[in-house]
């Protein structure tokens, strides 16, 4: 049995696994993702959880179990923390509010203000917002757009370090990143894309200490 | 209390179509012209003939938006603009067509005379319409305040793409809210239909009140329109009674130009955090 | 836009002609009647169709130059009809100030409301408007029956000719920058503001004229004439005859004539079917009908000539010098630009590079004037920019493009032609190289290369580091609002701190 929870064109992604995608601005990172999640058709077949989900819509991959941090955080902007919490659960009453609670206790950030509009929060509190909504379907392939863009460094540790604990449940998450040291530092491996095709992969050890690594992310 | 229910579905449409909808003036018109025309036919009482324009007019709310809204949304907002001023004349020319154009009274609600209430009269069928309208909007507040299908249904007005990311239905949301638009229209045509009639050429009047209403109260902001509504009839109310109908009008529209004048982003300014 | 074809010009005459001609005075009625709608609806096209603005109120100024020429008339006979015009067009120009900055809903909203209280003036002031019964007795002083037919006419014919000569030029090009991409136009120099208060008053003058005329070719006047219906009359025969076509509100008025004679059997029936009409139009045939026959007709559909960067690029006039000195942008509370200074001389090429959201496109728009400066300084010379608008600092001698393409069915190389063809000395250029191919990389290369020779000072943004590095002379690298390296670009790409920065790196380096 194949563990890939994910293949599209040369990318596999296994289950429990980090991978980093990197690239510049541009590189076509979000292209991907957005190709995965389905909101853009690709050439190329799109394999989910071992099925061909080529054909499938966005509701549907989200069913199967795909969950999507999208750049730019994109909370429900009126609605309040548990708002949008609930409102992202496909789960029954009674389960969705026990996730609810449960996210609010893993994410302390979001605990201390539940009834806050989501608008109101500080970017730190709308990146962890916007993970703890994806999670409310537990996914198992966890696809994440620049959550560290723009935000401060301890709330880039604290994400940064979830990650692992999360993938150690069996969660395989894809991490788009502009700032390669950061996803190299989290993920096992990492793949660079450059005007959307694959030009490097590796290990993130090995990805790291390439040369042309720094030239690729600059856009070369 | 009315113009509530109107300004209500107004915003509700607007969020979920995403576009001004020129023609829910005229679902008004309509909503009281189906009580007209069904409480002739049936002979239902009133409080029946409420659920049966409600669901009528809940379907024409999606059929207006499948028309005249939805399959333009690529385009400037003056193509939807065009499109529901051209189904407000639709509605209202087929209104003419269909019924004439002499005004028709609605079924009243409940039978007329009035309670003395610590020596104040008042009417019943206005003491049933400020019922019906307040129970009306507590409802709608509950049903997208504390449920589920409204916690939703706002999700998909605030971030459409982002709502399928998270594995919301977002079409059936949106003719949710379509429908339930029309309903409220419906419903408030039949209200006002018995107090001041149903002639097909109010629909404009009505429109540009809930416009009013939005556009003062925030654009887009559900709480934001109903204030508006009340604060619009309040205002109405008190300077008609003493200065006459066509001041208070008048008074109400200048009042629209100074506001936009000195706010070019309404009283209240667009809600923060929309997504641009 | 093309120029009007001899098909459309012989209809222009010849309906007029026939009619004096031919028809018995119930026809000549109706001929007028075409005309007087017919100038209302293009003085609604330059509003509606050229700018597409959603003006409301163009019913309630067609009223009042009808309530004007009834009123003026007794005193003034045919010298009503400019008074008339006047009426209308100066208090359209006195609320165009504050109404004309409205967006898009709100616009509407303000012209609806205007034309509410003209409506409530025109039933309710009975001292001045005679009420609900309206103004009757003055046509003996107006122009009547064949003299009017022919006044109509050539006023029509003479507007819309001029309105095809203006437009099928740079003005129709304009009008299309300013509607589809009100940004770029302003980075081109167009003066959106003028434009706007020029179309408005003049298609209010219009309709006071076209309100006269009516005046004068019913004989009464009532509050009807200021209602809703007469706004959408005028709205739905634009957009189904065409709202942009020279011709769209001739054709319009036409059909909104004709069909209630063709129709007289059913009553209303006829408003129900133009109401579909417009309807079917606005969803399938947005061009209107004009449009459609012109293609019918076998004429090509007109083709917005494509810029091209010219052969032989001119020496630029003007500043010689772009400076930033500690140019501070503030988004809520966070440091977009933190203090950012650099030059760029003439005949310079500048790369600006940087990791996502260090600044750069943020730095193009405070240099351009989109977003305001909250600190320091912009000097081209010795003019500071900071507290121009967009127009003013593009006529300047500053040019730019953008990131995302503005116009449906523009490409890259047409906007960046389009800034070129300005002739501006200094360009902005936002991600140039964005998703273009080998082949178009090469040709910017070249370009660039020819607009550094003939002494254009260029910024340019891409994440194309090759291609900065091949035709820069200096790289200047932001990040996090601030310039962390400035220098020749194999000196940049080797800064350590540049290096950090793109791997993500900041807080060690910082």
């Amino acid at each position: 049995m194949s563990a890939a929870v994910l293949e599209i064109g040369g990318l596999a992604v296994n289950a429990g696994e980090i991978v980093a995608l990197l690239g510049g601005n541009g590189a076509g990172k979000t292209s991907l993702l957005e190709a995965i999640l389905g909101f853009r058709s690709t050439p190329e077949p799109v394999s989910l959880f071992g099925q061909d989900a080529s054909a499938l819509t966005v509701e549907q991959r989200v069913a199967l179990g795909v969950g999507y941090v999208p750049e730019g955080r994109r909370v429900f902007a009126g609605l309040t923390v548990r708002e949008n919490l609930e409102a992202s659960s496909t789960a029954p009453a009674s389960e969705r509010r026990r996730r609810v609670e449960e996210m609010l206790v893993l994410f302390p950030m979001l605990g201390e203000r539940p009834e806050a509009r989501a608008w109101l929060l500080s970017g730190g509190q709308q990146q962890m917002l916007a993970l703890a909504r994806a999670l409310m379907n537990r996914p198992r392939l966890l696809l994440m757009d620049e959550p560290t863009l723009g935000l401060a460094p301890l709330v880039v540790a604290d994400l940064l370090r979830r990650l692992p604990q999360m993938a150690a449940g069996g969660m395989a998450i894809l991490l788009a990143e502009q700032r390669a040291a950061l996803a190299l530092g989290t993920a096992s491996r990492g793949v660079v894309l450059s005007r959307g095709r694959i030009v490097l992969a590796g290990s993130a050890a090995e990805l790291a200490a390439d040369p042309a690594l720094a030239d690729l992310m600059a856009g070369g | 209390m009315a113009y509530a229910l109107v300004a209500l579905g107004f915003v509700l449409a607007l969020n979920a179509a995403g576009a001004v909808n020129f023609a829910h003036g005229d679902l008004v018109v309509l909503g009281g012209a189906v009580a007209v025309a069904a409480g002739q036919s049936t002979g239902l009482a009133a409080p029946l003939l409420l659920p049966l324009v409600a669901l009528t007019l809940g379907a024409a709310g999606i059929v207006a938006a499948r028309v005249a809204i939805l399959p333009l949304v690529a385009r400037p907002p003056e193509a939807t603009f065009v499109a529901t001023i051209a189904l407000a004349a639709i509605i209202e020319h087929g209104l003419t067509v269909g019924l004439g154009a002499a005004p028709r009274t609605a079924p009243a609600l409940t039978g007329s005379g009035s309670f003395d209430i610590a020596g104040v009269a008042l009417g019943r069928q206005p003491l049933a319409i400020v019922v019906v309208g307040s129970v009306l909007v507590a409802g709608v507040w509950f049903l997208l305040e504390r449920t589920q299908t409204g916690r939703r249904m706002r999700a998909v007005s605030s971030d459409r793409h982002m709502a399928r990311a998270v594995g919301i239905p977002v079409g059936r949301y949106i003719m949710l809210s379509l429908a339930l638009a029309g309903a409220l229209a419906g419903i408030a045509g039949f209200l006002l239909g018995h107090q001041f009639l149903v002639a097909p050429t109010q629909g404009a009047g009505h429109m540009l009140k809930a416009y009013i209403a939005v556009a003062l109260g925030g654009w887009g902001s559900v709480p934001g329109a109903l204030l508006g509504a009340l604060g619009i009839g309040f205002f109405e109310t008190f300077v008609s009674a003493g200065f006459g109908d066509a001041w208070a009008s008048a008074a109400l529209y200048v009042g629209v130009l100074v506001v936009l004048a000195f706010r070019p982003q309404g009283l209240f300014g667009e809600p923060v955090g929309r997504r641009a | 836009m093309r120029p009007l074809g001899a098909f459309w010009l012989a209809a222009l005459l010849a309906l007029p002609i026939f009619a004096l001609a031919v028809l018995p005075p119930f026809g000549q009625r109706m001929v007028t009647l075409v005309g007087i709608y017919a100038l209302m609806g293009l003085g609604y096209q330059l509003v509606f169709g050229q700018l597409g603005a959603l003006n409301l109120a163009q019913g309630a100024l067609f009223g009042v130059g009808a309530y004007t020429a009834a009123l003026a008339a007794p005193m003034l006979g045919a010298l009503a009809l400019p008074v008339a015009i006047l009426a209308a067009a100066i208090p359209a120009a006195v609320v165009a100030g504050p109404i004309l900055r409205l967006q898009s809903h709100y616009f509407a909203l303000a012209t609806l409301a205007l034309a509410s209280i003209v409506n409530l003036v025109a039933v309710h002031a009975e001292s001045l408007t005679g009420g609900a019964n309206g103004i009757s007795g003055f046509v003996s002083s107006l122009p009547r029956g064949p003299v009017l037919l022919a006044m109509v006419w050539i006023c029509l014919i003479a507007g819309v000719l001029i309105y095809a000569q203006l437009f099928r030029g740079r003005l129709g090009d304009e009008a299309r920058l300013l509607r589809e991409a009100p940004l770029m136009a302003a980075t081109l120099g167009i003066d959106g503001g003028r434009w706007r208060l020029a179309g408005f008053v003049v298609g209010a003058a219009l309709a006071g004229l076209a309100g006269a005329f009516s005046a004068a070719i019913s004989g009464v006047v009532s509050p009807d004439v200021t209602g809703f219906s007469v706004m959408v009359l005028c709205l739905t025969s634009v957009v189904i005859g065409g709202s942009r076509h020279p011709m769209g509100a001739v054709v319009g008025a036409l059909l909104a004539v004709c069909l209630p004679e063709m129709l007289r059997d059913f009553q209303d029936a006829w408003l129900l079917v133009y109401a579909v009409a417009t309807l079917a139009i606005v969803r399938w045939a947005p061009g209107g009908l004009a449009e459609w026959i012109d293609r019918l007709s076998g004429a090509r559909s007109p083709v917005p000539h494509k810029p091209v960067v010219p052969e032989r690029l001119l020496p630029a006039t003007g500043a010689q010098r772009l400076v930033l000195d500690n140019v501070v942008k503030r988004f809520g509370g966070v440091d977009a630009l933190a203090g950012v200074s650099f030059a760029v001389g003439r005949g310079e090429i500048v790369g600006l590079i940087g990791p996502n959201g260090s600044g750069k496109t943020t730095l193009l728009n405070v240099i351009g004037g989109l977003d305001h400066v909250d600190g320091g300084a912009i000097t081209l010379d010795d003019t500071h920019l900071e507290h121009l608008p967009p127009h003013v600092i593009a006529r300047k001698g500053l040019g730019r493009t953008f990131q995302t393409l503005m116009l449906e069915g523009d490409t890259r190389s047409a906007d960046l032609a389009r800034a070129v063809s300005t002739g501006a000395a200094f360009l902005l250029l936002d991600e140039p190289a964005a998703g273009a191919t080998d082949r178009e990389r090469g040709q910017l290369t070249s370009l660039l290369r020819r607009l550094r020779d003939a002494g254009r000072g260029v910024v340019i943004v891409d994440h194309d580091i090759e291609l900065l590095t091949r035709v820069c002379d200096r790289l200047v690298c932001l990040d996090r609002g601030k310039v962390i390296a400035i220098g020749g670009p194999a000196e940049v790409r080797a800064d350590p701190r540049v290096r950090a920065s793109f791997l993500g790196l900041v807080e060690a380096a910082a």
